[in-house]
């Protein structure tokens, strides 16, 4: 890829940022491909150092807040005529309605991916201290004579506690997994207002 | 490494490699290279951070025809550096501690 297809399709790929912020990250590109160049560098190798142009996007688009996105997305490209500021408000009830739900929905697709989490961490805990609850229990009826249900509470403590120490790094996966999972949809709503903005 | 302290770290080392004469973009990726390794992205947003905060400032100058920027360090980014000093002098004592309890188990 030569410098021009790769400062091309950075600024595409930035569709959706502020307009200065997009010249001056390309510019910025630029300084960095030419002084490359200048160290004796061919165009193709000086952008090959500088690494594939779609992971530049993405890191730039992971470091841009969304509140600046939706800004930048919202903000009228020129002055609003007198009807359409009427029309918005009239519209209100209709428009704010439907954004007010949407944002519940994705709200609502965060707080069911939490609570699935919360809910494998409280078995885990049941497990932990059902666990060491019944070994507890084993060793006094084991002291009170009852030989058999002694081990057999100890026995039964181990197995749950055997499983809770299983199911810990289960849940610590998952938990990641969580993580990993919010991560990818708060960037792929950032995507959403950048591909609008693309085929504008 | 840890994010957070690695970006209090790379914030230094940028000011660190305009400390003794202004510097411009690709110069600083170079003198920093063989110390630790900064992607292009990377230097833009500790560089923006650094000029928010007044550590540096930037002018363009003209180059072979083109505009390069050049970054100048501050009062206020050579006090950041005078501080890691200090900060690391702590940082230091933490390492000792930390590698002595590894020593005892």
């Amino acid at each position: 890829m030569n410098k021009q297809e790769f400062l091309t399709r950075l600024r595409l790929g930035l569709a959706g940022l502020p307009q200065e912020e997009i010249a001056e990250r390309v510019s910025f590109y630029h300084e960095m491909i030419d002084d490359r160049v200048e160290d004796g560098l061919t165009e193709e190798e000086a952008v090959a150092e500088i690494g594939p142009v779609e992971a530049v996007i993405r890191q730039i688009v992971a470091e841009t807040p969304l509140p600046r996105l939706v800004r930048e997305k919202v903000k009228p490209k020129r002055q609003l005529r007198a009807w359409e500021i009427v029309l918005l408000v009239l519209g209100s009830p209709i428009w704010l309605a439907l954004g007010i739900a949407a944002a519940a929905v994705l709200f609502s697709v965060y707080v069911v991916i939490w609570a699935l989490i919360a809910a494998f961490w409280a078995v885990e805990l049941a497990l932990a201290v059902s666990g060491v609850f019944c070994v507890g229990a084993g060793i006094v009826l084991l002291c009170q004579g009852d030989g058999t249900r002694g081990l057999l509470g100890i026995a039964a403590g181990l197995v749950l506690a055997g499983l809770a120490i299983f199911g810990f790094f289960g849940c610590k996966a998952l938990t990641k997994g969580a993580v990993r999972l919010t991560k990818t949809i708060a960037l792929w709503i950032k995507s959403l207002f950048l591909r609008k903005e693309k085929e504008q | 490494m840890d994010i957070q302290l690695k970006r209090g770290l790379l914030d230094v080392c940028v000011l660190a490699a305009i400390k003794n004469e202004d510097s411009y973009g690709y110069q600083i990726i170079k003198d920093m290279k063989p110390y630790v390794e900064l992607s292009e992205s990377t230097l833009y947003t500790i560089l923006k951070r650094l000029e928010l905060a007044q550590m540096l400032t930037v002018r363009s100058v003209e180059h072979g025809g083109r505009l390069r920027k050049y970054y100048r360090i501050t009062q206020a980014g050579l006090r950041r550096i005078e501080e890691f000093r200090e900060e690391w002098q702590e940082i230091v004592l933490i390492y000792q501690f930390v590698t002595k309890e590894d020593r005892n188990e």
